[in-house]
């Protein structure tokens, strides 16, 4: 701070004090004032919202008349044999977390390699990345439709129409290839982005030593880039947990059954369409602890120096 | 990697990721323009002949034109708002000193891992509560404050590469600390500023559940809940479902291919962490 008003001080010495005092109050004023909009913002539509949550997750709440009923609604929860069923959904659709880990190292790799029209495939594999979930799910469920794209393909070897959709696993098998496919775009750009700041004399004395192309790769890049590796795994466990929503809706609407409705979908049903409230609320609040739990946990099991210093 | 053959593999390879990121959109271009009767008999290939029938056939059961309309209308403004109050934030967050302007940050970064549901579930009701159901204006303002912690976030460590020294001069010359961010953070900013913004305008366009919730009825509909229950009407018709994703997708896609330039490398630069 004082380091920064010196230049200011050397100026105002020639005149008098006040002038000092006056930049340096005039000076907060404007950082208050240059952080109203967002501070207002997130306040009121971010803040007070989640507080209110808090407390709605103690009360019967219908939207309209709240009674406050202590641990209940977590204790209903915990009695409900569905959210068992959806807790284990959310936890085999983070299968796609490593699926897109390697997917984007592939990428990242490849494109790394700068072969011929390395630019081109750069800009290529970030398009799913720009489509809406809907989109991507909607387009997934055409192709895995009974008689659809994927069904003609296995026609050529002799298999026949599968209902992919109608079944509990390769509905989620369906939703996992979306996921994977629609966010290995990002993932690859954070890791190509990881990879241009590694010194290319590393690879050359590498190179001089004789180490092999896997090698290299073992033992320089993926050390190397670690540190954002473990970003986009904690960045995916978040977004398998949070955001699978408009896939889901779109792809399966959670069935058949229960058997890919995820957390965030399941208090979404009974929330808005059920309208308990009191109820969603605490779901809510659970999902928001176990996001919680798994973030402090996976940056617990790799102690590295990047994500903690929150670069 | 030096041998022919290992490039060659290299490139191939590069090729079949290409092909499944783009042949999606192939498939939905061409499969738009064919009737239902030739995409049952061949859905791959391409069309005999083009056939406009499921667009006109898409306006006619569905609002949709209106639809890409009322987007546009929530998402220009909270884009602006958005970037803009970010930017303030993050320039208040790297240059300006401030008291407690660490813990404010921190706060902010917490809040940005809240799953949205967390903080829609009360907004939800409240703007039921007051007759806002079905209006634009809290659309926009909870489209803005929700992506307002990204932004910061990604614009502060894009301004911290900005020199001290450049806004100690402006200092020097008098410069009061918002023309120093007009005249100095914005033009040097500018990449890093775009980029958040692009990436601000695909998060809110492409998001269907504060749509879903917020904006429900007929008449204020955006395209992502359209699209979504276009699947569900029309899983028969798969040309005019086509159809609809491709003309729900071309905002992002011309954004994205008008901008993937800067886009491209401001994402490189480190932008997104």
């Amino acid at each position: 701070m004082s380091r920064k008003s010196r230049p200011a001080t050397v100026r105002s010495t020639s005149l008098q004090a006040t002038p000092l005092e006056r930049t340096r109050r005039k000076r907060n004023i404007f950082s208050y004032v240059a952080l109203l909009p967002a501070a207002l913002l997130v306040l009121g539509l971010m803040v007070l919202p989640i507080g209110a949550t808090v407390w709605h997750s103690f009360t019967n709440w219908d939207g309209v008349n709240s009674t406050f009923i202590g641990l209940k609604n977590f204790e209903l929860i915990f009695h409900n044999p569905i959210i068992y069923q959806v807790l284990l959904n959310s936890l085999i659709f983070l299968i796609s977390v490593p699926l897109i880990l390697v997917a984007s190292l592939i990428a990242a790799v490849l494109v790394y390699e700068k072969v011929l029209g390395w630019r081109v495939f750069r800009f290529l594999f970030f398009i799913p990345m720009v489509l809406s979930p809907v989109i991507v799910g909607v387009l997934f469920s055409t192709f895995f439709l009974p008689g659809g794209a994927v069904d003609q393909v296995l026609r050529v070897f002799g298999l026949g129409n599968f209902s992919w959709l109608g079944n509990p696993w390769s509905a989620r098998v369906v939703v996992i290839l979306a996921l994977v496919w629609a966010s290995f775009g990002f993932g690859m750009v954070v890791l190509l982005s990881a990879m241009s700041t590694v010194d290319t004399a590393l690879y050359d004395a590498a190179a001089i030593d004789g180490a092999s192309w896997w090698r290299r790769l073992r033992s320089i890049t993926i050390p190397m880039i670690s540190g954002s590796l473990q970003f986009l795994s904690v960045i995916n466990v978040i977004y398998t947990f949070t955001s699978l929503f408009a896939f889901v809706y779109v792809i399966t609407a959670g069935g058949p059954g229960f058997s890919t409705t995820t957390v965030d979908y399941y208090t979404y049903i009974t929330t808005f369409e059920n309208g308990q409230f009191g109820y969603g609320a605490a779901l809510a609040l659970l999902l928001f602890l176990i996001v919680l739990t798994l973030t402090i946990a996976q940056v617990k099991l790799f102690p590295n120096r990047e994500v903690q210093q929150g670069s | 990697m030096r041998s022919r053959i290992s490039r060659g593999l290299v490139f191939t390879t590069l090729c079949l990721i290409g092909v499944s990121t783009v042949y999606p959109l192939v498939f939905m271009a061409v499969n738009s323009m064919r009737t239902t009767q030739a995409f049952e008999l061949n859905p791959f290939g391409l069309p005999t002949h083009l056939s406009l029938s499921s667009y006109s056939a898409l306006f006619s059961t569905v609002p949709f034109f209106q639809s890409i309309l009322h987007s546009l209308f929530v998402v220009v403004p909270a884009v602006i708002l958005a970037t803009f109050a970010s930017s303030l934030a993050a320039f208040v967050f790297t240059k300006v000193p401030i008291k407690l302007g660490n813990v404010l940050f921190w706060t902010m970064l917490m809040i940005m891992f809240m799953p949205g549901i967390v903080v829609l579930l009360p907004l939800y009701v409240e703007v039921a509560r007051t007759g806002l159901a079905n209006n634009f204006a809290p659309a926009i303002f909870i489209y803005t404050a929700i992506n307002i912690p990204y932004g910061t976030y990604l614009l502060r460590s894009n301004f911290r590469a900005i020199p001290d020294s450049v806004v100690e001069a402006a200092r020097v010359d008098g410069a009061s600390w918002f023309k120093i961010f007009l005249r100095v953070i914005l033009p040097i900013g500018k990449p890093g500023i775009i980029t958040v913004g692009i990436l601000t305008f695909l998060n809110i366009w492409n998001d269907l559940f504060i749509s879903l919730v917020l904006l429900h009825a007929p008449n204020t509909e955006m395209v992502t809940p359209t699209l979504a229950q276009l699947s569900g009407k029309y899983t028969s018709n798969i040309p005019v479902l086509m159809a609809g994703l491709l003309l729900g997708a071309l905002p992002t896609l011309i954004l994205y291919f008008a901008t993937a330039r800067v886009f491209i490398r401001g994402m490189l630069s480190g932008a997104v962490r």
